[in-house]
Formats: structure tokens, C-alpha cells, sequence
């Protein structure tokens, strides 16, 4: 609308909104810091403190292999994703080559295609390569996605053709374009992918789960799904309460960091998804 | 404590479900589904060794939490048996990783501890044990080797038993003039249940499971009591017969007269109803004996356990609810030693008696199951102790005389698990009173068969 | 030129590489086994249409569309308005506070699921959840959030609402903030009210975001996995057995062959319902 004011009815939106957003966040964090019976008991209140829950947790979850794994992931796959999706995007949305609608079309494919689908043959690739219990079948899978592909074609789609022709005129090559030209001018865009990829790999789970049986190799989320399994497990006995604050202490410490990257990127994020979807 | 029996969530969806998938077998040569025939099972032959010679390392898995510190005190009495044996005793969630382990082959353990209703599904995964168990198996349940045995062949080294008994309330009994003992069928439970509810209108007596898992579960107990199951050993549907009618038209009586209370195991909502005095009675398997120890705090003390009434005069006192039993991986490194600690434990005297008699988890000894090695089963002479949350009732010797009346029954079909979403979905709906026992068996058994056997 | 012509296949070659091996081969093996008959063992048997046919004439496979269609009424339409809402609301540049509340939209979308989805079963259990308890103390009676077929949808769409309708914000802010301000100051002088404005200007402008939104959200419900696997396991009476679930219980079942074929048929059904929203959606003025 015309830039006016916001009144109080506006204000008073936003903050209700905003409160039932966070809400459940700000329960799960300060119940994690409750006595694991009164989680239950007392779910409104908040009166001691303590960390007993995390105590518990640590001696009883490797969320610490966990949080090393996730990291080792998170860098290598993260990396593969950010270098080989805008060079592909940029063949795409730049170059006319034979074969590129039938590539193209297959991309969209598999953008609408059920993860889960995958899953069985994926592992029974993993199984006959001797790869289940790996670093690789964690990593390679799903390292390069359609969506980021078709996000970043759409992306470098609306670079004027000029400004690339220019780099060619001045002599670069073809992967200099890519670099020096091209990279620079959708780096929003690129923020907001590096956001989005991170978000997905870190919180990915069905995969992980599936393809990792051993405590070496898993994953946060991993460790997070096995935990409550426990809660499910356990909810006919009296360990209901200490698994559920176990649970609660350790999703309230997978949060954090994702919230803290977050945070410090939003502003990047966010114009990068606004860059990239008003030309696209 | 929470030794629970049954990891509900695990037992229905395995891993990720991707559990059901170890039936893919070892041919997984090219990604071509199918190339292979399905692999010859294993035999296991007796270990030539003696128990001063036996040498070695083996893997073994067993569920976390307190069975599996009660495991771990019983396997250091294996090692005094079997000192050149190192026992790598680990908690794994089982549910979600055995199944995923068996087709990839990667990190096969060499024993583990797995649910009956799994066996079934995967025996060409795991060893032939069925000349190792040749001297116990006239001595073992046959309700626990009939669950084990595919075309003849036995695959689980028989574990746990979990005999059905009647939990009651013993002063509500004797306030209503209710003889438990005159309870020895169905029909006298049902007066039982109308006496008690004319005396205190608010009453409920009969307690009915509201999880369709454990209805399901409940159901086969009370199948089993009349020699019957789902599916025969041929793997095919026996829902349409007069055992299920009589149990179906049992409930739809207790509804229609307003003596049940329809409620999930041991949430809330069932411990607030058990412990207000709404329910008197809880057919249920042993392992309903940690509730009157752990979760009921106004009415402990007053429970007590009796046999199964019978569904005809004269019938079996009881049925089986549950279970568990040791696999051997076909691919396991060291079978013969995992073989060496499954008999120590499973029929040796030392051994079950450290899992079942007194230890330092419980105190009175494990009184949730009972062995399924017969010689173990002495009434006179008890693995685990009275217990004061029943009144001093000897719970051993009531579970024991029970069991030993369990009629044998079929493999549990790979898809019981699946099933659930029909027969237990409409046994919901009979306890609501919106299916007639003739609709529930017509519809489950057509969907059953349709989505799961057909499609196998 | 040479160069020129080799470059992008040699752009695309390391994408092309792991893209077939771990997505394009699986597809393949997929859609073969989508005729077939495989339980994961033994021999597999050609079984032409027949595993298409058994979904098409099943009432479950019919049931599972129809709660993903109820999931999606109950999550789409709710999610464009309030979307746009907040949208308009946040793209005010003198809004005090903006990055802020820009944060806590979009804090929900950056949660591990696993964890958030034990919080709803806790937070909306019917004996001793939070919610209930809040009713109970203004004098409500219980309600069976996740036991009751009425409730569950509507809960575990709450879940998926709470989780995504930041993202929806951002993308329809996103198409908000290329609406130039003149337009808006032009209308003003028109004597245009703010609502006919809204509806005038802005409405028609973030048709783009909006259609991507819905593409995206539409593929988003359909393959509704992990909520109700985790909240409800499907239930009550398979209430909550959404299309993905149900095709993941052909998995579990192992029934290889017609989880394979659920899959294709839904990525029919997907396609086809994001070609009519792109074209409803489409603004008025453009051609192709």
C-alpha cells in the first residue's frame, strides 16, 4: 500500500502472530530446563530450573558424534551443492547445446517426484556398491537437487545477455565469465540457496536414517529420530517423563545453531529469495 | 522401571519401514530386482567345542533400558561358564536397525534379540537352529516353537513367554460377593461384571484396549486361547470362524450392556479410570504386572491375577500376548559361541535364573514374562518373588499353571503388522459399537486379503 | 567458439554425473519396478499395468487423495491469505521493528521437524496436553486433537501451517517489493481506497509469487510424509493417512512394486494440479 504509518491495530497483529510463531519454540526450549516430571504435570508454569535433562541427555545420546557428523556432511555435501548447481544452472540458462530440453525436462521430473520413491532403490544402490554405513551415501545422494539446479538456472536467467557478451569481448574465458561475471551478480541469490541447502541437509532424516545403521556415522537428526522412538517406545512406562526431557533438551540444542546461522543471515536470505524470485 | 514388553511404534513400522525390506535377501548382485533365487537357509550344526575350549568374540543386541542391564549381569555369569568368550553386549534399537543390517549385510551382529511377530518374515536371514534346539523342543512351549518354525524349520532360539492371566480387584470382588475362583468362563465373567456394576452403578468393569495395536494384539491372545490365530500355517486367513465369532459377539454383549471401559493402555486416561475404581477387570498378559508396582499409586496392593476364564467349559486357562526370542544371523561371524550363549541362557539353569530371579535392577526378580523352557517352569519352585503390590500374591506360581495350558499356534504371517490398519482399525469400531462382529470379519478379511496376502 | 561449444557440457558434467547415478538411475529402476511384482526377495515377475490398477480401484489409495485434497483446503488457501497478510503488513518500510518480526515468521521453518513433531503430540494430547489444559481452565471441555477423525487433520495441518507460512510470507513479500511505490501513489491520487488498491494492485502483481507458492506448497502437501508418520502413524481410522504415508505403507509392506507405481500416478496428479493453479494464477494480461 501507500507507505503510511502502521497503527496499532497493525502492531497488535504482527505481535500476536509473531508470539504464536515462536510459542511453541519458547515451550520446547524452556520445558527442556524444567524437572523432566513437571514437563507434564505443570506445562504452563515455569518454576525451577535446572539441566538435568541435558545432563541425561549427554550421557545417554552420542548428539555429540551427532553434531561432528552433521558438520562433516553438512560442509562437504553444502560445498558440492553450492559449486556444481550454479555452474550447471548457468549452462542451462545461458548456452544452447543439443540435449539441453530433454536434461532440462528430466530435472523437472524428478522435482515432482517423491522423495520416498527413491529411497528403496537408492539403498539397494548403496547396498550393492558396499556403501550403507558410509560417509559417501550420506553425502553423494541428493548432493547435487533438481530444485537448486532449476533455482539457480532461473537465477542467472535474468543476467542481461549484454553483460556476459561483454566478458567474452574482454577476453575471459568461459569459466571466467562463470566466475568473475557471473557468481558476483547473483550472490543474493546464492545466499538465499546456501540458506536453504544448509536448512535441508541439516534437517534431513528419513534419508540418514535409512542409510546409516551404525552410532559411527549418524547424524544429528538421526540421533534426534532414535530418541523419539523412545518417547513412543516408552510412553506406556515411568521413563516417559526423563525420555521426554531428554528429547526436548536435545531438539532444543539441534535448534540453536540453525536459528543462530539463521539469524545472522536473514537479511541475506531474505533478499536473495526476493532477487530471485522476482525475475524468475 | 519401564521394561516395556513392546516397543509399540517399532513393532508396527520398523524401521522407518524400510525394515520390511530385509526380505530383499543377499542377491543384491546388480540393482536388476530379482536376479537371484531366494538363498538356502543355513543350518547351524552343534558346536564341537567344549566350555573350557570355546574361544572367541561375539556381538550380541539387545533392546536399551533395564533388560538390557539384566542381560548384561546374566551374560557375565556366561562368561564364568565360558571364560575364553568376549561377550560384546550392545543396546541398539533393534527395531529400527536389524531388518536394515540383514540385507546390507554391513556389521551383522552375531545374535539378537527380536520380536516373534519378525521371525517369521525373515527366516532366510538367519540360521536354521532346528537341530541345536532338537533336545529342549519337547520341553520348550509349543505355542513359542510353533511362532518360530517356517515349513518345519526352526529359526528363534525361544525366548520369553507372556501367559494371558485376568488382573482383578480383590476387595471390589469381595464387597460384590464375587468368588474370583467361580470365574471360569467368558459368560460368568460377563455376570461378574453385571453383579459388581448393580452394586456401583458408576463401575465399568471390563477393561477394553482403545490402541488398535494392542486391541489386535489382545485379540490374538484370545485367539490363542482357543487354539487359533490369524493366519494358519499355510499362511492363510482364518478370521471367518466360530473362535472369532464368539469372541467378537463376547464384546459386543460387554458393550451393549455398558461394562467396559474403552481405554488406551496405561495412558492417563486408563490409570485414572484403574485407579478410581471404574475398572475391576484387566484381561491382560503378565507383563500388566508393572502396573499396580509403578503407575498405580491409589490402588496398589489391591490387584491380584488369576488364570483366563475359558471360552467354552473346560477350555485353556490362558493365551499368549507378545514375545520375543534369539536370532543367529546367517551371516553372522561366530554363530556356534552365539548358539553357546542363547542355550546357557534360554535352558541352562544358571543362566535363567539370572535374568528371571533376584538381580540388582529388580530386586524380587523380572515379573513381566516367564521362560518357555518347561523345567524352568516350577511351580514350587519360583524364579521371581511374591509380589507386595498384589498383596503377596505369588504371581509365579498363577502365571506358571497358566501357561502350561497355551495351545500351540502358526507363524505370525510377515503382514500382522499390516493388518492393523484393518482388523484393529474394526475391532475399534466393534468396541464403539459402530461394526457388528459379521461386518468386522467380512471387511477385514476381504481387505486383508486383498492388500496383504494377495499382493504378496 | 570451440571452447564455447564444449563448455557446457563440461559446465553440467559433475552435476550430470551424480545426478545420474543417484537420481536419474533410481528413477529408471523405479519406474521399472512400478510393473512389476517384488517383495524384495526372490524373483521378480512382470505384472504390465496390474500394479496400476490395484491402486486405481483400491478405496485406500482413493481415501489417501482424498485427505491429501482435505490437507491441502485446509492448508493452501489459509496460507496464501495469511501469507499475504503478513506480506503486506512486513513490506510497510516504516514498520518499527521489521527484522524482527521478519525473524520470528520465519523461525518455524528453520526447526528440526523430528523434535517439533513430538512437541504437537505433547502439546495437543487429549489427557494431559497444554492446550486442553488451557481450555479446561477457562471452563472448555477436552478435545481430541490427534484421537478424534473430526480434529486431526486440522492439527497436524496446524503443524504444517506453523512450520511453513514464514516461507509463504517471504516469497509474497518478495512479490510485493517489485510493485513500485509510484503505482501505489498514483492510485492514491486517484482517490483509490486502500482496499480496492489492494485488490487493483497488489493482488494482481503478486500473481507470480503466488503461483509459485502454490506449485510449490500443492507438491509440498501431496507428498506429506514425515507429520503424520511421526504425529498420528495415520490414524484415527486412517484419518490422517495422507498420499504420501499411504504410499510409504506399500514400503513397509513390502510391496516394492506398487509403492513404485504409487509414486508415478501421484506425480501425475501433482503435475496436473500445478499446470491448473500456474494457469488460474496466470496475470490476466500475459499471453503464453
Amino acid at each position: 500500500m501507500t507507505q503510511t504509518r502502521p497503527g496499532p491495530v497493525q502492531y497488535a497483529v504482527l505481535v500476536l502472530l509473531a508470539i504464536a510463531f515462536l510459542y511453541p519454540i519458547w515451550w520446547a526450549v524452556s520445558s527442556s530446563l524444567k524437572p523432566a516430571a513437571e514437563i507434564i504435570a505443570s506445562p504452563l508454569s515455569i518454576g525451577e530450573l535446572t539441566l538435568d535433562n541435558y545432563r541425561a541427555m549427554f550421557a545417554d545420546v552420542p548428539i555429540g558424534t551427532g553434531f561432528a557428523n552433521t558438520a562433516l556432511v553438512l560442509v562437504v555435501k553444502g560445498a558440492m551443492t553450492m559449486f556444481f548447481c550454479p555452474l550447471a544452472g548457468y549452462a542451462f540458462a545461458k548456452y544452447a547445446f543439443p540435449g539441453k530440453n530433454l536434461l532440462f525436462g528430466v530435472v523437472l521430473l524428478t522435482l515432482m517426484l517423491p522423495t520416498l520413491v527413491l529411497i528403496i532403490p537408492l539403498l539397494l544402490e548403496m547396498s550393492a556398491l558396499g556403501w550403507v554405513n558410509t560417509y559417501q551415501a550420506l553425502i553423494l545422494p541428493g548432493s547435487v537437487d533438481a530444485f537448486s539446479i532449476f533455482w539457480m538456472r532461473q537465477t542467472i536467467a535474468a543476467i542481461p545477455d549484454e553483460l556476459i557478451d561483454a566478458g567474452r569481448v574482454d577476453g575471459a574465458g568461459e569459466f571466467g565469465i562463470f566466475a568473475r561475471v557471473v557468481l558476483p551478480v547473483i550472490r543474493p541469490g546464492l545466499a538465499a540457496l546456501a540458506v536453504l541447502t544448509t536448512m535441508n541437509i541439516y534437517n534431513d532424516f528419513v534419508w540418514p536414517v535409512v542409510a546409516v545403521n551404525d552410532t559411527a556415522h549418524q547424524t544429528l537428526q538421526v540421533v534426534l529420530s532414535t530418541l523419539a522412538q523412545n518417547v513412543t517406545g516408552n510412553r506406556i512406562g515411568a521413563d516417559f517423563a526423563t525420555v521426554w526431557g531428554e528429547l526436548l533438551a536435545a531438539g532444543s540444542i539441534a535448534l540453536l545453531p540453525l536459528l543462530v546461522i539463521f539469524v545472522l543471515l536473514q537479511r541475506h536470505f531474505i533478499n536473495g529469495i526476493l532477487a530471485g524470485s522476482v525475475k524468475g | 522401571m519401564s521394561l516395556s514388553p513392546i516397543d509399540r511404534r517399532g513393532f508396527l513400522k520398523g524401521a522407518l519401514g524400510i525394515g520390511a525390506l530385509a526380505a530383499t535377501g543377499g542377491a543384491l548382485t546388480a540393482c536388476a530386482p530379482g536376479t537371484g533365487p531366494g538363498a538356502q537357509p543355513s543350518r547351524l550344526a552343534k558346536p564341537t567345542v567344549s566350555a573350557s575350549s570355546a574361544k572367541g568374540e561375539i556381538t550380541i543386541w539387545n533392546r536399551s533400558g533395564d533388560l538390557f542391564k539384566v542381560f548384561d549381569a546374566a551374560i557375565a555369569k556366561f562368561r564364568e561358564a565360558y571364560p575364553g568368550v568376549t561377550v560384546n553386549h550392545q543396546a541398539v534399537d533393534i527395531d529400527a536397525k536389524l531388518a536394515n543390517t540383514l540385507i546390507s549385510g554391513t556389521d551383522v551382529p552375531d545374535g539378537s534379540f527380536w520380536d516373534d511377530a519378525k521371525i517369521g518374515g525373515q527366516a532366510e536371514h538367519l540360521f536354521d537352529l532346528t537341530d541345536l534346539i532338537a533336545p529342549y523342543r519337547d520341553q520348550t512351549s509349543p505355542y513359542k516353537l510353533s511362532v518360530n518354525t517356517v515349513e518345519g524349520r526352526i529359526y528363534g532360539v525361544p525366548w520369553d513367554l507372556d501367559p494371558g492371566l485376568l488382573w482383578y480387584r480383590e476387595d471390589v470382588l469381595e464387597q460384590a460377593g464375587v468368588d474370583p475362583a467361580g470365574l471360569a468362563t467368558y459368560d460368568d465373567l460377563l455376570a461378574a461384571a453385571r453383579t459388581i456394576k448393580e452394586k456401583d452403578p458408576k463401575t465399568r468393569p471390563i477393561h477394553l484396549e482403545k490402541t488398535p495395536f494392542l486391541g489386535q494384539l489382545w485379540l490374538e491372545m484370545l485367539a490363542n486361547q482357543q487354539g487359533t490365530s490369524l493366519a494358519d500355517a499355510r499362511g492363510e486367513l482364518r478370521l471367518d470362524s466360530p473362535e472369532y465369532r464368539r469372541i467378537f459377539g463376547w464384546i459386543q454383549d460387554a458393550v451393549k450392556d455398558g461394562l467396559v471401559t474403552h481405554a488406551p493402555y496405561l495412558e492417563p486416561a486408563d490409570v485414572n479410570t484403574l485407579d478410581s475404581g471404574q475398572q475391576v477387570f484387566v484381561p491382560w498378559a503378565i507383563w500388566w504386572s508393572f502396573a499396580p508396582q509403578q503407575l498405580l499409586k491409589a490402588t496398589t496392593g489391591k490387584w491380584r491375577a488369576a488364570p483366563l476364564p475359558a471360552w467354552t467349559p473346560g477350555g485353556a486357562r490362558s493365551g499368549a500376548m507378545g514375545g520375543s526370542s534369539f536370532v543367529i544371523p546367517a551371516k553372522a561371524k561366530n554363530p556356534e559361541l552365539a548358539w553357546l550363549l542363547y542355550e546357557f541362557l534360554c535352558f541352562k539353569e544358571p543362566g535363567y535364573t539370572a535374568v528371571y530371579g533376584p538381580n540388582d535392577v529388580y530386586p524380587g526378580g523380572l515379573s513381566t514374562s516367564i521362560p518357555s523352557y518347561q523345567p524352568a517352569l516350577d511351580p514350587a519352585k519360583p524364579l521371581f518373588q511374591p509380589i507386595e503390590a498384589l498383596g503377596g500374591q505369588d504371581l509365579w506360581k498363577v502365571a506358571v499353571d497358566a501357561a502350561a495350558t497355551i495351545p500351540a499356534a502358526a507363524p505370525i504371517p510377515w503382514w500382522w503388522a499390516q493388518s492393523v490398519d484393518y482388523l484393529g482399525d474394526n475391532l475399534q469400531r466393534l468396541m464403539d459399537g459402530t461394526m457388528s462382529p459379521d461386518q468386522v470379519i467380512a471387511d477385514s478379511s476381504e481387505k486383508i486379503q486383498r492388500n496383504l496376502i494377495d499382493r504378496s | 567458439m570451440r571452447s564455447v561449444r564444449l563448455s557446457p557440457y563440461l559446465f553440467i558434467a559433475p552435476f550430470l554425473l551424480v545426478f545420474a547415478a543417484f537420481g536419474v538411475y533410481p528413477l529408471i529402476y523405479a519406474l521399472q519396478l512400478s510393473f512389476m511384482r517384488w517383495r524384495g526377495a526372490g524373483a521378480a515377475r512382470w505384472v504390465g499395468l496390474d500394479n496400476y490398477l490395484y491402486l486405481l480401484t483400491s478405496p485406500e489409495f482413493w481415501a489417501s487423495l482424498g485427505n491429501s485434497a482435505v490437507m491441502w483446503l485446509l492448508i493452501v488457501p489459509i496460507q496464501i491469505v495469511a501469507g499475504l497478510g503478513g506480506a503486506v503488513l512486513l513490506a510497510n518500510a516504516k514498520l518499527k521493528l521489521r527484522g524482527l518480526f521478519r525473524v520470528a515468521f520465519i523461525a518455524p521453518f528453520v526447526t528440526p521437524l523430528v523434535a517439533m513433531a513430538q512437541v504437537w503430540i505433547v502439546v495437543f494430547d487429549q489427557d494431559y496436553g497444554l492446550i486442553n489444559y488451557a481450555l479446561n481452565l477457562v471452563g472448555l471441555p477436552d478435545v481430541g486433537w490427534l484421537t478424534s477423525t473430526v480434529w486431526s487433520k486440522p492439527t497436524l495441518a496446524l503443524l504444517f501451517l506453523w512450520k511453513t507460512t514464514g516461507f509463504a510470507i517471504i516469497i509474497l513479500l518478495a512479490g510485493l517489493q517489485a510493485v513500485p511505490g509510484a503505482v501505489y501513489e498514483a492510485a492514491a491520487l486517484d482517490g483509490a481506497s486502500r482496499w480496492r488498491q489492494f485488490w487493483s494492485i497488489t493482488v494482481p502483481l503478486v500473481r507470480r509469487s503466488m503461483a509459485f507458492l502454490v506449485v510449490v506448497q500443492t507438491l509440498a502437501v501431496f507428498q506429506m510424509f514425515a507429520e503424520p508418520y511421526v504425529v498420528t502413524e495415520g490414524g484415527p481410522y486412517g484419518s490422517t493417512t495422507t498420499a504420501g504415508l499411504y504410499l510409504y505403507e506399500h514400503i513397509t509392506a513390502s510391496d516394492l512394486g506398487t509403492g513404485a507405481a504409487n509414486s508415478f500416478l501421484l506425480v501425475l496428479l501433482v503435475f496436473g494440479l500445478s499446470l491448473v493453479s500456474v494457469r488460474l494464477l496466470r496475470p490476466k494480461d500475459e499471453v503464453s
